[in-house]
């Protein structure tokens, strides 16, 4: 029973009975257990074979639905909604994430069109540097080129057409824009009215040519060209001179001894970039210990000037005697050089001394001129700068000829022009016949007459009376809101292009990116307009360059290749080459002197107008990271200023920011004066570019539009007036700097940088007799505690101050390579600029002839840096590449290792800049896009500093480690380096001895900045020589 | 009064009230409601704490830049306000601590006061470090906590040793103050009728029923935690002088830094003790404990430290000139002749000549003299702090970086409302606490104590 009981109750625990379903269950039916047992009834199975199914296994049938899932989930949303970022569908060629690309182009920024290299990422240009295939700029430009990328995408530029209808302006399409100025244009030439194109220079044959089809299509049609800036006067002597041709680019690099009269040619003439290379490479220490020296007369303040070895102050209007005399003394006197007979006649009746005495020169200065020029036969070089007149480009002329310079001549290569600019009377005559009503249509391409023109013109009420004005424009402008259509025109990066300014290369310009905004490039708008009906798509100008390309560029080049290939490789290198001519030059016209006469020594100031070093002619004026960088010498930002010498101040009574009143013929001006040392007494500088009105939010009333002082009627020069007024007016303007003016008669901080030995200096002599005379300043230090061994890769950087000229394009590359925000004036104002390299510049000796020094000055990357050890947060440390690093993420903010850092160039974010500056002009959906996408971009509340360009480096040793190499100190170039024309920067792997930066460093002119402090900074300078005489120390 | 006997010690209070009289007259005002006085000088602090916290506010929406700090002026008033405080919290602790070591029995009827003052002036300074950061709300990074980032702070940096310092100093002062205030509370609650405060006394006495063994227990804690203040006194503003003096900025490496700074510290804060305490016996009937012998021992400690301060002023400019350094020396010659020679020149009046008037017995004893020179002692204290910090940094090595430092309102505003949020802490104390040691003082009663000559009386 017992046993029965346990059978049953293990047959209870088989089958539950506590639940059962069915009677047959209950009393558990053998059948049924037999079923149960089987998952399937019989025969449902029956037809279940494996091989029968469809082979996807589990896993990837769930890789299927999950996709699907995703799939389902992706497709029935809109992307473009939400703002995601999505893969592309088809992917680009040749573009890969996280990848640089790099197209070739031509800047043009300004008439030099040097060659480009825009650097894109995903297909959105971020960092433009210099072309290195490009012959004459070699792989470097301007600050005005640097920062032209923030043009693109200034949250200002036109987005579409505009129409202006009495007051109101409205929005149209371009269709309606093309269809109404089309019969416009059509009209005024059935009526037989002139229709006017205003542009600036032209540059681009291709350009050229469209203007003249544009011109044949439409009969009335003439092209009128203006630049605020030009080379006239130079061109009107040469030709005066040699009765045709351009005047000859010169030999910078062969010349021993340089006499610039009045010219900035380190800073804003010609073609800088070129010139700058060819310079300084005289003044390279590794390649020679005998530099160029350079004399500099000037009446203002340039940067050339601040690198002239010596310099004399001469007002502007008194130079073409300075060089009557110097023949004189040089071919009369010395019986050195030849001249024809009535230039002697001209030139003897003027006196060297005498002008020395007028003048109050030191006599010791023209002596050493006097005798380098005539040592220095055929090897020096006289210059004239744009600004002076005629007569005086006339006279160098002669001298140069004299003195056998013509043989620095470049006879390679010559200027190309493609459209003179408009002479004086060429204007008058458009502006009359504007007012008289004889102009149908008047088209401002590119360009911004009523801010440009001498407002004696009257261009401004001239073009009122034209029926139809068309601005094609970029920005708003002084122009654009007089006109009647404003046509949005691409940026240069946007558009095609090619251009030419000289013999032996033409260079070509492509879009790297597509038009952002509804905009046209401006020859398409033309070309558009050319033909009756609308029907292309896309840009037809791209078309239209090609065929140029292969009918006039290709046909005459002769290439052994097919025009694809050829036009492929035109494009890939952005340059091509082809051999020029060569050019021979005559005897200088002998009667050339005959007709100059001395201007008339007038009382009163001698009003020198110069171009902005960063905003051209203005057209910059809307780029806040062009506005922020300060000027070379004066280290103002955000405004131009009357510059006036000590003596002229206390003269009239003023000092800095005291407003003054500068009046010539009845125009007067209202600004600032600032006492610049060095300027010659009586006279007077203003910058031009300021004073924008109705562009946009960054320019408008910046500055002084001080081309209200400008004349038509100029005398001598359109930059140059004498006899100018200036008087004191009522009232303060403040004026911002980024360093602080010490006043010169205060003799405890006077030479300071000498005293504490931050600038280090000699003479080529003293270096010539002991290289090693630094020695003496050098400490022996030592250091209680270990010190690491940087034993891999350790980076360095070397500032050459013998080459480095202090021109802040390092500073304009550094901004844009590392998203360093524009802070504003009022930010200036109060020493919160942000700018990770400042070019600090210092003077000694007296304010009439100041002794200058510059030097480039950014975060040293101390081995034992004093910022490092104060940081509560341990926010900025070291690393074992040797750089001074910063954890924005970590920082607290407390400033203390700005305190502490004895360089000062540690940067605060007081604000959150993006929001600060211009009430959030950084917060457009445009301006964003400028961000360096591999640099962080700070908030507020951190401190930020100089790099090393890190991100370069890292870059760098990703490809070497791809590559399967060890990175090399050659792998890095840091941004200030690239952009560098003098190339006086070097940067590398210090632990490596053949590097050169391991030259730099060993080098017996090398030192580090406040080197006492032992702090062991990894920036190291080259002391400067100054190439004088020993005695005149 | 012209012939002070020197063989016997003044009478620490005067009058010979009785021990009952004591506690009446230290307890009454808390029984009190507050008087229409009181009223207006809190809406007076409480209008500066607004003006404080609406400019606070406004730093901290905006930023820093709402100051004057810029480059090369890191710091400005944020710091200099910080030591400012922290200096003017160094009287408390030294009354109580070190001249209650000193067996100094005339601090009994300062000490109290002197400890809240302490402990307000270090919540006032403690708070600027806290806000002169950039990011405020990242301030946690300062301390040490463990975090799976591995994140630690920096010991080599000044800073966090202020934060160390500084935090130690307020919670010793404050347990200190707290432990001192254990009688005191007991009588309170013994003598208050209201329910509610009676609670809040009991709670705060912690069972205190003056029984001898709890006599013998407090005078123990007490005399302990005395000695454990005491060196705290000198460390908090050497280490706060250490930001300075550890940094390579001329004319702040300086090795002079810690006695001076311990030494300008205990004159502001004995200058700020002489001001507030004016009043306070005044307001409070206490002219018998807080007795013009006070104020003169008070002043006396004020012209000795205040020529230390002097002395180090001078040997300052001697070390400038003596080292050869020149960027040192500059420094010092750009202080007493620059653009911001007339802070100097303020710090040098205020800080040694001044007090130089307290040689005359007749001036150290005149309430509306000493309550001037106390006054400009902390005049001439603030700018000190502003020309070390602003002199410094404004011209340092490079000329190329030099600056100008221009505060803006809203660095006043700052300003004004830790004046305004110290006084209203105290004003709230007045009204709240005994401003006096009743228990300590009954001690020195005359006739309190054997002593040699039987509780004679002094006359």
């Amino acid at each position: 029973m017992a046993e029965q009981m346990k059978d049953k109750n293990q047959q209870q625990e088989q089958v539950d009975v506590h639940y059962w379903r069915s009677f047959r269950e209950l009393y558990r039916d053998p059948q049924l257990l037999e079923e149960k047992h089987r998952e399937f009834k019989e025969g449902v199975t029956d037809d279940f074979s494996p091989d029968q199914l469809s082979q996807i296994s589990r896993r990837k049938f769930f890789a299927l639905v999950g996709a699907s899932a995703a799939l389902a989930g992706a497709g029935c949303t809109d992307y473009r909604e939400k703002g995601a970022v999505v893969p592309y569908n088809k992917q680009p060629e040749e573009v890969l994430p996280g990848k640089p690309n790099f197209y070739a182009s031509t800047c043009t920024a300004c008439p030099t069109a040097c060659g480009i290299l825009i650097k894109t990422r995903e297909g959105r240009p971020i960092k433009v540097d210099g072309n290195p295939d490009h012959p004459v700029s070699k792989g470097k430009i301007c600050s005005k080129g640097q920062a032209s990328i923030l043009n693109l995408y200034d949250p200002a530029r036109l987005r579409n057409p505009k129409k202006k209808n009495g007051n109101s302006i409205t929005s149209v399409a371009w269709k309606n824009v093309d269809e109404h100025i089309r019969s416009s244009i059509t009209a005024s030439v059935e009526s037989g009215k002139e229709i006017a194109i205003i542009t600036h220079s032209v540059v681009s044959p291709t350009a050229k040519k469209l203007l003249d089809e544009f011109a044949q299509s439409y009969p009335g049609t003439r092209v009128y060209a203006y630049e605020l800036f030009h080379e006239e006067n130079r061109n009107n002597a040469w030709r005066k001179c040699y009765g045709s041709g351009t005047f000859p680019l010169l030999k910078w690099d062969e010349a021993k001894v340089v006499l610039s009269l009045e010219s900035d040619f380190l800073g804003n003439e010609g073609n800088k970039i070129e010139q700058v290379r060819l310079f300084t490479d005289g003044r390279d220490i590794m390649k020679t210990d005998t530099f160029n020296r350079l004399y500099s007369a000037e009446s203002a303040m340039t940067l050339t000037g601040m690198n002239a070895d010596y310099r004399l102050r001469i007002k502007a209007d008194r130079q073409l005697e300075f060089v009557l005399s110097l023949l004189n003394e040089i071919v009369v006197k010395k019986g050195a050089g030849e001249v024809s007979l009535s230039a002697l006649g001209v030139i003897s009746k003027y006196s060297l001394t005498d002008f020395i005495e007028t003048n109050g020169l030191p006599e010791k200065v023209i002596s050493h001129l006097i005798d380098d020029l005539l040592a220095n036969r055929g090897k020096s070089i006289v210059h004239a700068g744009r600004s002076l007149s005629e007569d005086v480009h006339i006279a160098v002329n002669v001298l140069n000829e004299a003195l056998g310079n013509t043989a620095l001549y470049l006879t390679s290569s010559e200027p190309v022009t493609y459209h003179t600019l408009s002479p004086k009377d060429e204007l008058s005559e458009l502006i009359e016949k504007m007012s008289s009503g004889e102009v149908g249509v008047l088209i401002n391409y590119d360009s911004n007459p009523v801010y440009h023109l001498p407002s004696d013109y009257g261009f401004t009420d001239a073009m009122k009376q034209v029926p139809t004005v068309i601005t094609l424009t970029e920005l708003d402008s002084e122009t654009s809101h007089e006109s009647h259509y404003v046509l949005p025109i691409n940026h240069t990066f946007e558009s095609w292009g090619d251009a030419q300014t000289r013999t032996g290369y033409y260079s070509l310009q492509q879009p790297v990116i597509a038009p952002l905004l509804d905009t046209r490039q401006k020859e398409e708008i033309l070309l558009r307009w050319m033909s009756a009906e609308d029907n292309t798509d896309g840009n037809p100008y791209h078309r239209y360059l090609m065929d140029h390309w292969e009918n006039a560029i290709y046909a005459g080049a002769r290439r052994s290749v097919d025009f694809r290939t050829f036009w492929y490789a035109a494009l890939h290198d952005g340059v091509i080459t082809e051999r020029a001519e060569s050019r021979s030059f005559n005897r200088v016209n002998p009667d050339a002197l005959g007709g100059i006469e001395l201007p008339a020594a007038g009382e009163g100031f001698t009003l020198l107008l110069q171009e902005s070093y960063f905003l051209g002619d203005g057209k910059f004026a809307n780029n806040g990271w062009l506005q922020e960088i300060p000027h070379p010498v004066s280290k103002i930002a955000w405004d131009n200023y009357a510059a006036i010498s000590d003596a002229s101040a206390k003269k009239l009574g003023v000092k800095n920011d005291d407003l003054v009143t500068i009046e010539t013929d009845g125009r007067s001006l209202d600004l600032p004066v600032f006492v610049q040392p060095g300027t010659a007494d009586g006279a007077v500088a203003v910058m031009l570019g300021y004073g924008r009105t109705k562009t946009a939010v960054v320019a408008d009333n910046v500055g002084f539009n001080a081309n209200l002082l400008m004349s038509k009627d100029s005398r001598q020069s359109p930059w140059v007036y004498t006899g100018v007024s200036v008087k004191k007016a009522r009232g303060t303007y403040r004026v911002v700097s980024t360093q602080e003016h010490h006043a010169f008669d205060i003799p405890r901080v006077q030479d300071i940088h000498y005293i504490r030995h931050i600038i280090q200096e000699g003479t080529i002599e003293k270096y010539q007799k002991d290289p090693d005379f630094l020695d003496e300043y050098k400490h022996d230090l030592f250091s209680i505690t270990t010190q690491k061994e940087y034993t891999g890769v350790k980076w360095a950087m070397s500032i050459d101050l013998n080459k480095c000229i202090g021109c802040a394009d390092c500073v304009t590359a550094c901004n844009v390579e590392n998203n360093v925000p524009v802070v504003g004036k009022d930010q200036v104002q109060v020493g919160r600029e942000m700018h990770w390299i400042r070019i600090d510049r210092y003077y000694s000796g007296t304010p009439e002839e100041p002794k200058i020094a510059m030097q480039p000055m950014l975060c040293q990357h101390c081995d034992k840096a004093p910022c490092e050890n104060v940081c509560p947060v341990v926010a900025t440390v070291h690393s074992e590449d040797g750089l001074n690093q910063m954890v924005y993420n970590r920082c607290v903010g407390t400033r203390y290792c700005s305190n502490n850092c004895p360089y000062k160039v540690r940067k605060f974010n007081f604000f959150n800049f993006r929001d600060h500056f211009r009430r959030g002009y950084y917060r457009s959906d445009l301006v964003e896009l400028v961000n360096n996408p591999e640099v962080t971009v700070r908030s507020r509340g951190v401190m930020e500093k100089c790099t090393f360009c890190v991100q370069r480096i890292s870059d760098a040793r990703e490809t070497a480690t791809q590559e399967g190499r060890p990175l090399k100190g050659s792998d890095v170039t840091t941004a200030c380096q690239d952009a560098c024309n003098a190339d006086a920067i070097v940067f590398g792997d210090m632990n490596d001895p053949e590097s050169k930066i391991a030259k730099y460093r060993d080098h017996n002119l090398g030192y580090v900045v406040l080197e006492e402090l032992n702090v062991r900074p990894n920036v190291t300078y080259l002391a400067k020589l100054r190439n004088i005489h020993t005695e005149d120390k | 009064m012209n012939a002070v006997d020197y063989t016997k010690e003044p009478p620490v209070v005067e009058g010979r009230p009785a021990l009952a009289d004591i506690d009446e007259m230290v307890a009454r005002p808390l029984d009190e409601r507050p008087t229409k006085k009181f009223y207006i000088a809190l809406s007076i602090t409480l209008t500066m704490l607004l003006i404080g916290a609406v400019s606070l506010g406004y730093t901290l929406f905006y930023g820093i830049g709402m100051w004057g700090n810029n480059q090369p002026v890191g710091w400005g008033f944020d710091i200099i306000n910080f030591v400012f405080w922290v200096g003017i919290g160094h009287a408390g602790t030294l009354i109580s601590a070190i001249l209650f070591l000193l067996r100094q029995k005339w601090r009994t009827g300062i000490a109290r006061f002197a400890e809240a003052m302490t402990i307000f002036a270090v919540m006032t300074a403690g708070l600027f470090p806290l806000i002169h950061t950039g990011r405020v709300w990242l301030a946690g990074y300062l301390f040490p906590y463990p975090n799976q980032h591995h994140l630690w702070v920096n010991f080599t940096s000044p800073l966090v040793w202020d934060v160390f310092a500084v935090s130690t100093y307020l919670t010793v002062s404050f347990v200190f103050w707290y432990v001192g205030l254990i009688p005191d509370f007991a009588t309170l609650r013994d003598r208050t009728k209201s329910t509610v405060k009676k609670v809040i006394y009991s709670v705060c006495s912690l069972g205190w029923r003056h029984s001898a063994r709890h006599w013998q227990h407090y005078e123990k804690a007490y005399m302990l935690l005395a000695g454990f203040a005491t060196p705290l006194v000198l460390s908090v503003h050497t280490i706060v002088s250490f930001d300075f003096a550890v940094s390579i900025i001329p004319g702040w490496h300086t090795t002079i830094f810690p006695p001076y700074f311990v030494a300008g510290a205990i004159f502001s804060g004995f200058a700020m003790v002489v001001k507030i305490l004016i009043f306070v016996r005044k307001v409070f009937d206490l002219e018998d404990i807080i007795t013009i012998n006070h104020f003169e021992k008070m002043n006396k400690i004020i012209l000795v430290t205040g020529l230390m301060v002097g002395y180090a002023y001078a040997m300052e400019f001697f070390i400038a000139w003596y080292s050869g350094v020149n960027a040192e020396l500059f420094v010092f010659i750009n202080r007493a002749l620059g653009p911001y020679a007339w802070s100097y020149w303020i710090m040098v009046s205020c800080n040694v000549v001044f007090p130089q008037l307290f040689w005359f017995k007749k001036i150290r004893r005149s309430i509306p003299a000493m309550f001037v020179i106390a006054l400009l002692v902390n005049v001439g204290m603030w700018f000190e702090r502003f020309v070390i910090i602003v002199t410094s940094l404004h011209r340092d090595f490079l000329p190329s970086s030099w600056g100008m430092y221009i505060p803006t309102l809203t660095d006043f505003g700052i300003l004004i409302g830790s004046f305004g949020l110290f006084f209203t802490l105290l004003l709230l104390f007045t009204k709240t606490l005994p401003v006096v040691s009743i228990s300590e003082v009954k001690a020195v009663v005359d006739g309190s104590q054997p002593s040699r000559h039987g509780g004679e009386t002094h006359e």
